[in-house]
């Protein structure tokens, strides 16, 4: 047919030059196509972070499957905590694809976590000290990575889309989770409300640094231009931090909770919310696992990684034993 | 410890499943495993947690033969076809109507599997 296109023939101009009008028209890019080298940078730091902080973000939470006050909240967490898992290795899959002609594998990804070169989402560098943060990790850091999900539904790279799709199907089982946690506080006794004051407090300014900071002029970095024009994302941090301000502000004053910024209010002519900035010094800090909990949860991750080595070793297909 | 559990360890697997008996298969996704049986165990855990499922197929992702960008861009049809398809016979249905007789559409032509006499 005429219009088949030679790949071989092609100049690396007319290659990118049909790959851009390809996500423009709406067309999704499919791992073994071809596509322009920041494209796919781009796309593995994006996915493998994203990846292996669903891994990170489950030890916070799994330290309260023990301690669940009941047995429903118990199996509750636990699929939630599954789930987490889940998504993690669905995103590593669509993360492994990507670096496969780099020579890259699974085994890379988790000696870059050890090292710290590849990092895990700020949120996740947080502690987790009651049944109070339990919940509201649930509701509203949830909450924030279902906005910042649904915004790639539509990413132009097909597998990352597919597995978004699968997850954000099973986040809202994980927001209503949260918020059931976070009603039976709200609606408890004089010592379960605070729990809930007090996890609010703690959490707020690592839920406006969630979204990262507006600009690279913040903090010397940001990767939000690439992944808009390329159709991975269509929102800016900020928007996205506003569509969370505005969807969940009400929920939590209509609960009687306050919010730990007495500058927070609605500016209608601009259309958006004034808040605090974070102290985006210490985002830095965090982002290079100096957070209150890096270590910690690193420590964990490679404990497991160490304990299960035998597993491997006795599955492996050489069956070397040592 | 020293462990080759790095390169060699895991296989690609393409995971498929339908959701009911009678149903056709789906792709699903991949995932990794040193072998078919964990393959499968993992397809349950990854991919099957909640929704209904009625079978399960793995397949080691270098059994299957992909299309190149360029066969599959081969794919995209002309748009000429209406020969092919009811659309270029749509005008039978006023000349029908000339007559006082219905046409007999897909919808129509595909009740007609049902059991009960008419």
């Amino acid at each position: 047919m005429s219009t088949t296109l030679s790949y071989d023939r092609l100049s690396e101009e007319e290659k990118h030059a049909h790959f851009m009008e390809r996500i423009e028209k709406g067309d999704k890019i499919e791992a073994d196509d071809w596509m322009p080298d920041d494209y796919r940078m781009t796309l593995i730091k994006l996915i493998s972070m994203h990846g292996i902080s669903e891994i990170m973000g489950a030890l916070p939470e799994k330290e309260w499957v023990p301690k669940a006050p009941s047995l429903r909240r118990k199996l509750g967490i636990m699929a939630k905590v599954q789930d987490e898992m889940g998504h993690g290795q669905l995103l590593l899959r669509v993360a492994e694809d990507l670096m496969k002609p780099l020579g890259k594998t699974r085994e890379e990804i988790m000696q870059d976590l050890f090292r710290g070169d590849l990092k895990f989402h700020n949120v996740f560098h947080m502690p987790a000290p009651t049944w109070g943060d339990a919940g509201l990790i649930g509701w509203l850091v949830d909450g924030a990575a279902i906005i910042t999900q649904t915004n790639m539904l539509k990413a132009s790279y097909g597998p990352y889309a597919r597995a978004l799709k699968r997850i954000c199907a099973e986040e809202v089982f994980h927001a209503q989770h949260g918020e059931a946690i976070i009603m039976a506080l709200a609606e408890g006794t004089e010592e379960q409300r605070p729990l809930i004051q007090d996890a609010i407090d703690r959490w707020w300014e690592s839920l406006l640094m969630f979204f990262g900071p507006a600009s690279a002029s913040t903090t010397g970095a940001s990767k939000q231009d690439t992944t808009i024009k390329y159709r991975i994302r269509t929102k800016t941090n900020e928007e996205l931090r506003q569509d969370f301000l505005d969807k969940y502000i009400p929920r939590v004053l209509s609960l009687g909770l306050t919010i730990p910024d007495e500058t927070l209010h609605y500016d209608k002519e601009k259309g958006q919310w004034v808040y605090r900035q974070p102290d985006w010094k210490k985002f830095k800090e965090i982002v290079r696992n100096n957070g209150p909990k890096s270590k910690d949860r690193l420590d964990l991750r490679i404990t497991a990684y160490e304990n299960n080595a035998w597993v491997r070793e006795a599955l492996s297909p050489d069956g070397a034993v040592v | 410890m020293t462990t080759n559990n790095g390169r060699d360890f895991y296989q690609e697997f393409e995971v498929f499943s339908s959701k009911s008996n009678g149903d056709q298969v789906q792709h699903q996704f991949s995932l990794l495993a040193p072998n078919e049986e964990i393959a499968l165990v993992m397809a349950q855990e990854n991919f099957m947690r909640r929704q209904p499922v009625a079978d399960i197929w793995v397949v080691k992702r270098s059994n299957v033969r992909k299309m190149t960008q360029e066969e599959k861009e081969s794919l995209q049809r002309l748009d000429n076809k209406e020969y092919r398809t009811t659309k270029g016979y749509g005008y039978l249905k006023k000349k029908w109507r000339h007559y006082e007789q219905n046409i007999l559409d897909e919808k129509e032509i595909l009740s007609w599997g049902g059991d009960e006499k008419q």
